[in-house]
């Protein structure tokens, strides 16, 4: 009994050894996918997440500059000045997606009240309080001075005017406090926070939009890979030899396929976001035409890379343990699985290259932003671009394949 | 042959980097004949087939179909229907609906199609399991229909790449008749087998592929005349398989062992000389169940061909 299990054992631990295919789905898949999700949630706790912060400075004060320089010097946040240096810039850039919060500072950050306002896409919900930490982790270190004058400024008023000999003192006390930022001793603080969230917010909606995208695209992708299989049945069966030993030849074949694919993907796209529609509200119907644009734009993609990719394998083993891999890779980098917002900056770049990123980024501009058509135009063009050049290679190869 | 050839081969050679797998073939196919092309794996038939079907440039010589270059001129490539060697079908789909998909494909007008198809399918009667699902035929009807396919835009050469492999007897018939009818009609045909009984029954002239040269060409029975001259193929079936004594005994008559315990000879003698090999068997202790005569055949051709015993 032992003997005869041990020799099918051996079969197995053969056939394992043999198949190329099976020892990269077996033992090195599973350690890149783990290396993906470990580097973005270990960046979740919120220590090793670096926003993009866009900041404008519509205080002008030297306080304020002082500020600006501050946040922007800031190694945990990836901080940038917005276009215009105003709010609208700020808003501008958090709805577009190109930063994940904003920073105005309205009035001078000593003054009383809120004078720092944080802009945030309700759909990033960390986004808001990780970039208020951020900036009061600045102020506390950097600008304690300012939190103090802004502490002495709101108490006067209930006290009475300072003496003379007070003023001196709380103006030896902002150096004092100033020196011990500097020196890194402890220093006080204080809330100057006001929170805005962008036009059009809904509360959960834009979550809601964010993986209405993220699982279309990650369903086309798979449906798209599995139908283009089909075209290793073609070479395997002959149909391929026959046809293009005809006058026609493979062409009306792809292109047949690049069809029905996207048309499919269209559909299970309608579905999803159908589905959004009627339970959460997303607002589909009042973007229909640019909802269907990103939809057309998703599905070429998908449809295309899929031919490309599997007109590039030899067998229908190896193009089944590609897709599997690249279904499962370019979800995970792309946001299908976690918002990139969460991942480390290189794995955000990284991102740009799956189809991923632009589909959802594209969905959330139009669906939850209310961008705008200029927001997700580059997003269009580099899907139909892809999906295109997909469609492209195989094209070119069906011409020249053997079986 | 009382047609020009539609389909000239002329020094084609070809060579996968130092591989040389065609060196110097000619082969001509007029209308309305069937061309056997014949010889062991790697023969260079294959390649040979994908030159005529333009899927590849010789590096010398020239393949011409009805006088264009199939490569250089897709065109050309309208008068040719290829049958591959395995079911270049949809499995899920009718008879029917997979006619109509290849006769899209084949760019047969819109109008023109339902009459196509019909032609097809009572060319090589399929017509009765039109609306069959072709994963639940039959493989000779499957086969059929494989043929079926490729003549939906009636091209004046059809190539069939071992059009019966794995099939029955009965199925093998039928699937000869339907390449005999296109014969009929004016069809060139070209195929290739491994099958030597089919090609002898079907063939209107055959050539031996070895290692890319066309060893031999002619119709099946001027080649075996040609080989055998008078001789006549004795077999000899015995009771029981012989001893070593036994063997060297049967040698000694001339005998060559073909499997078990059916040893064969060549002997222009035919009949009379079977009758006295049966009596000096019985002599020797060994006993025949049965003797046969007949005619060599393309088998007897193509083992001297492998045993190099033919001079070309």
């Amino acid at each position: 009994m032992v003997m005869m299990s041990l020799a099918m054992f051996r079969v197995m631990l053969l056939e394992l050894w043999r198949d190329r295919a099976a020892m990269a789905m077996s033992f090195l898949l599973p350690p890149l996918v783990f290396l993906i999700f470990s580097s973005v949630f270990s960046g979740t706790t919120g220590e090793d997440v670096k926003l993009k912060v866009a900041i404008a400075d519509d205080a002008n004060t030297p306080a304020s500059a002082r500020l600006v320089a501050a946040v922007l010097a800031s190694p945990d946040l990836r901080a940038y000045a917005a276009k215009g240096d105003d709010a609208e810039g700020v808003r501008r850039a958090v709805r577009t997606g190109k930063a994940d919060a904003g920073l105005v500072i309205r009035a001078d950050p000593a003054a009383a009240g809120h004078p720092l306002l944080i802009i945030s896409d309700p759909s990033r919900a960390v986004a808001a309080p990780l970039t208020q930490a951020r900036v009061q982790q600045v102020l506390g270190k950097l600008l304690p001075d300012v939190m103090l004058k802004r502490t002495l400024d709101q108490i006067e008023p209930a006290l009475g005017e300072f003496t003379a000999e007070q003023k001196v003192n709380a103006a030896d006390s902002e150096s004092v406090t100033a020196e011990d930022a500097k020196a890194g001793r402890p220093t006080p603080d204080g809330n100057m926070f006001d929170r805005e969230d962008i036009q059009g917010a809904q509360k959960g909606g834009g979550t809601i939009a964010y993986y209405a995208g993220a699982v279309t695209i990650l369903f086309a992708m798979f449906s798209a890979m599995q139908g283009a299989l089909s075209l290793m049945d073609e070479r395997r069966s002959g149909i391929s030899d026959r046809l293009l030993a005809g006058v026609a030849g493979m062409g009306p074949v792809v292109f047949g396929k690049f069809i029905f694919l996207a048309s499919q993907c269209m559909a299970q796209a309608a579905a999803i976001f159908i589905t959004a529609d009627l339970v959460y509200g997303t607002p589909v119907f009042s973007h229909f035409a640019a909802w269907a644009a990103t939809t057309i734009f998703a599905s070429v993609c998908a449809s295309g890379l899929a031919l490309g990719i599997v007109s590039l394998c030899r067998t229908r083993d190896q193009a089944q343990m590609i897709s599997t891999f690249l279904i499962l890779i370019l979800a995970a980098v792309g946001g299908s699985m976690v918002p990139r917002f969460l991942m480390p900056p290189l794995l955000q770049q990284i991102g740009l290259l799956t189809p991923h990123a632009w589909v959802i980024e594209a969905y959330q501009s139009v669906l939850w932003r209310d961008a705008g058509y200029n927001s997700v135009y580059l997003s269009w063009a580099v899907l139909g671009g892809a999906g295109l050049t997909g469609l492209a290679i195989a094209w070119l190869t069906a011409r020249y394949i053997r079986r | 042959m009382s047609h020009p050839p539609i389909l000239t081969v002329s020094g084609a050679k070809h060579a996968f980097v130092t591989r040389q797998v065609l060196r110097g073939v000619d082969l001509s196919v007029s209308a309305g004949e069937i061309y056997a092309l014949l010889g062991p794996n790697g023969a260079g038939k294959t390649t040979l087939l994908r030159a005529i079907c333009g899927r590849l440039r010789l590096k010398e010589g020239e393949v011409r179909l009805a006088g264009q270059d199939p490569w250089s001129v897709p065109a050309a490539r309208a008068g040719l229907g290829l049958v591959p060697q395995d079911l270049a079908l949809y499995p899920h789909m009718t008879v029917r609906e997979n006619l109509q998909t290849f006769a899209r494909l084949s760019l047969v007008k819109g109008p023109e199609i339902e009459a196509t198809i019909t032609r097809a399918m009572a060319l090589t009667r399929t017509a009765d399991r039109a609306h069959v699902p072709v994963k639940h035929l039959s493989g000779g009807y499957q086969r059929r229909v494989n043929i079926a396919a490729a003549i939906l835009h009636e091209p004046k050469v059809l190539i069939l790449d071992e059009p019966t492999v794995g099939v029955d007897v009965d199925a093998r018939e039928a699937v000869d008749n339907v390449i005999r009818g296109l014969r009929d009609i004016g069809v060139a045909v070209l195929l290739t087998t491994h099958d030597l009984e089919q090609a002898d029954g079907l063939a209107d002239r055959v050539g031996f592929m070895r290692e890319g040269r066309m060893m031999l060409e002619g119709s099946p029975r001027d080649l075996i005349t040609h080989a055998f001259g008078e001789d006549m193929e004795i077999l000899v079936h015995l009771v029981q398989e012989p001893d070593t004594g036994g063997e060297i005994r049967l040698a000694a008559e001339g005998l060559n062992k073909s499997s078990g315990n059916l040893w064969v000879k060549l002997d222009p003698g035919g009949y009379a000389a079977a009758g006295k090999l049966d009596t000096r068997l019985r002599k020797l202790g060994l006993t025949p169940r049965e003797i046969r005569v007949r005619q060599p055949s393309l088998q007897n051709l193509f083992t001297l061909i492998a045993d190099r015993k033919v001079a070309i």
